[in-house]
């Protein structure tokens, strides 16, 4: 008995805290290399007085978000209020589950791994929606409506991103996804490079979906002030903040594994000597790489934001349905011919 | 020490019963958006029961169809509509005889239809995709794109029709709408906005000469 | 994360061993209870994060710092109105398309062994959805003002 409780509830609780433990961590570490990477494109110095070079600032707007007031406005209605950003934060922490970050370092290798990905994605809309109706403000309502209006339409964007890589891979699984990319040939034998349009449509949605910028439109500051979470205050705007920023850095590591190989070398198969433990991954692949690759992603999120204006309304929904849509169900077939015909070569494991 | 089938049996009724309470939460709860929210928990309780039953890829499938997308609808169609609770109210009261006995036909024809199977079925039997060898989803992609090939094509013209159905009786063109072209905006030209005209240097106009039209120095380039 | 588990050669068996040496039934479940494990830590992070917002934080209103934010204007009245028909209209045509990817993902794991028939039937699959699409985009519900 105690020992089936040790394997079944407290090894893989954690796992799981390996796992939720670093990711906050790296969403406050991310909020204070955003603010430094934009101050450094603005030429300015960026938060730089608490800690060593200001690397303890994200923890100080940690302290002061938690010990601040939870304001809940008297027209909103308490539970759902409350309950808003809770169904935000599930999903941007539950999908971590079946990343694999690691040759067998995953903590559920499920069959069904990117449609459950699919699944949590399209959950963080209700997060969304209710804040916006239960606080009942015009602002919080607008930016909702306009917020979930733009999520779904990229949504469907990125399935059909999905479903082409499925269709290279020929699985649902995650690990066996990055087993496909593998190869002679390096970071030439990762999926990018067939499926080059996908990509960048994958990527540019997942700014999208994650209502970064440029399509912050339902923040708008200039507008509506703050979106759906405009009457939000202390630990309960916390939540939306941590929700926000964990699916960008999960953005940035899914399009790593599902298109950069993942944990794969991008020397792999260019090398074949044995040097030793610590040097090896280099070439034949870690962890590190995936850190690596979705590390560069991060930063293209705080690059776009320092770098371009904001998109109107009618632009955003345009380039979802008329571009990305209509391109991604084309390259659907494409990639079941590039496929059927063995335009490419898919590896079957390591 | 707990026997690992005994578990399932366990879960099955957890979820079950969170599944039968949530559904009478939504027939039952005053607030309408509450209602939507106890329906989004029912799914993904009998989610969680297909996923005992091993049935995989329908129940994520179940989470983002119906959870994922259909109770979105329903959020913005309960949302925005306003409902006011005491009408509600009323009807519910009204419809009340008619919903009883529409609930007992629907029972009795379901229980005719699958009781009978189900009196002989093991429940939750052998799992026929392991049998098989692949996984789930392989195991449902080729029944579905061998077998039933008709019926799924039926389905795509289904869809086609419901696409064509929602377009036709929602969108209502306003008469006052602007639209820009995206695509107009790309390609329009310098020339045709603005046009560079070459002039002579003029001298300012004498300020003690016509002081009483000002409009006139603004209006020259 | 687990390290150093053999991985089992065959990935869907019907009966695995269980470290106890009891029947476990399927490898789905042992897949997906730490799915539903993580769902729960989540949820206790985000129901502890606003317990310590309401416990450390003070709690001070006040009717004007409770009224709905209007940029400092008294709120008209309810913030509750009907949206424009073209939301709904969005949400259907979500439902619809997203209906239409779901059939994509299993015939994505299995056309290539199929074959070319499988090819064909989406190839068919997808032409009827780009001529629900191309009604849609000619009928101008895509366009935003």
């Amino acid at each position: 008995m105690g020992e089936q409780i040790l394997n079944q509830l407290v090894w893989p609780i954690i796992y799981i805290l390996c796992i939720a433990v670093p990711l906050i961590l790296a969403v406050a570490m991310f909020v204070y290399w955003e603010r430094k990477v934009i101050g450094w494109m603005h030429v300015r110095m960026g938060p730089n007085k608490i800690g060593p070079l200001g690397l303890l600032q994200a923890f100080a707007d940690v302290v002061k978000l938690l010990i601040k007031e939870v304001i809940l406005p008297s027209s909103a209605n308490r539970f759902l209020y409350y309950l808003a950003p809770l169904l935000a934060l599930v999903p941007a922490f539950a999908a971590w589950a079946v990343i694999p970050f690691g040759e067998r370092m995953v903590l559920s290798n499920a069959n069904a791994g990117v449609l459950y990905l699919l699944a949590m994605t399209s959950l963080g809309v209700y997060g969304i929606i209710l804040a916006g109706w239960a606080s009942n403000s015009r602002y919080a309502l607008l930016g909702a409506m306009r917020s979930a209006a733009q999520v779904i339409s990229y949504e469907l964007a990125m399935g059909l991103c999905l479903v082409c890589v499925l269709v290279l891979a020929g699985s649902l699984n995650l690990t066996d996804i990055v087993h496909a990319q593998a190869g002679g040939k390096g970071f030439l034998d990762w999926f990018w490079l067939p499926l080059l349009p996908v990509f960048v449509i994958y990527f540019i949605s997942g700014v999208a979906e994650t209502n970064r910028a440029p399509f912050d439109v339902a923040e708008g500051e200039s507008e509506i002030v703050a979106g759906f979470h405009v009457e939000y205050s202390g630990s309960a705007f916390a939540i939306f903040f941590l929700a926000e920023y964990a699916n960008m850095i999960l953005v940035s590591f899914l399009a790593s594994v599902l298109f950069l190989g993942g944990w794969l070398s991008p020397f792999q198969g260019w090398i074949t000597a044995d040097v030793s433990p610590w040097v090896n991954w280099i070439w034949t692949g870690g962890f590190i790489w995936l850190f690596i690759k979705a590390f560069l992603f991060a930063f293209m999120f705080l690059w776009f934001r320092a770098s371009f204006p904001r998109y109107r309304y009618d632009q955003i929904m345009r380039l979802g349905w008329k571009v990305f849509i209509p391109i991604a169900i084309a390259w659907v077939l494409v990639a079941g011919c590039m496929k059927y015909f063995g335009w490419v070569s898919i590896g079957t494991g390591v | 020490m707990i026997d690992p089938n005994l578990f399932q049996l366990i879960c099955f009724y957890a979820f079950g019963v969170v599944t039968v309470g949530a559904a009478l939460a939504v027939i039952t709860l005053k607030n309408s958006v509450h209602a939507v929210l106890a329906l989004v928990l029912t799914f993904f309780s009998t989610a969680c029961i297909w996923l005992l039953a091993e049935a995989e890829f329908l129940a994520i499938a179940l989470i983002v169809v119906y959870v994922g997308a259909v109770m979105v609808l329903f959020l913005f169609v309960v949302m925005m509509l306003d409902i006011k609770q005491e009408q509600v109210r009323e009807g519910f009261i009204r419809y009340l005889p008619v919903g009883i006995v529409v609930a007992l036909v629907m029972l009795v024809e379901m229980l005719a239809l699958i009781g009978v199977r189900a009196m002989q079925a093991i429940p939750m039997g052998a799992n026929p995709a392991a049998a098989a060898g692949m996984s789930n989803t392989a195991w449902l992609g080729t029944a579905l794109y061998t077998q039933y090939l008709l019926p799924f094509e039926i389905a795509a013209l289904i869809l086609t029709v419901g696409v064509v159905a929602a377009v036709a009786l929602t969108l209502r063109q306003r008469a006052d709408r602007r639209h820009e072209s995206a695509s107009q905006q790309v390609r329009v030209n310098a020339r045709d906005r603005v046009r560079i005209v070459k002039m002579a240097a003029e001298q300012p106009a004498r300020t003690t000469a016509q002081p009483q039209q000002p409009g006139d120095q603004e209006a020259k380039p | 994360m687990r390290h150093a588990e053999p991985k089992l050669p065959d990935r869907h068996p019907t009966v695995t061993d269980a470290p106890d040496g009891a029947e476990v039934r399927s490898i789905v479940l042992a897949e997906y209870w730490p799915v539903l494990l993580f769902i729960g830590v989540a949820t206790g992070l985000g129901l502890v994060l606003l317990a310590i917002g309401m416990l450390v934080g003070p709690r001070r209103p006040e009717p004007e710092k409770l009224a709905p934010y209007e940029c400092g204007f008294e709120a008209f009245e309810d913030a509750r109105m009907r949206f424009d028909v073209r939301y709904y209209l969005l949400a259907i045509l979500f439902i619809i398309f997203d209906l239409e990817i779901a059939f994509l993902f299993p015939w994505a794991v299995v056309f290539e062994k199929i074959g070319m028939v499988a090819l064909i039937e989406m190839a068919l699959f997808l032409l009827l959805l780009v001529i629900g699409f191309a009604y849609v985009w000619k009928k101008g519900a895509l366009e935003w003002e």
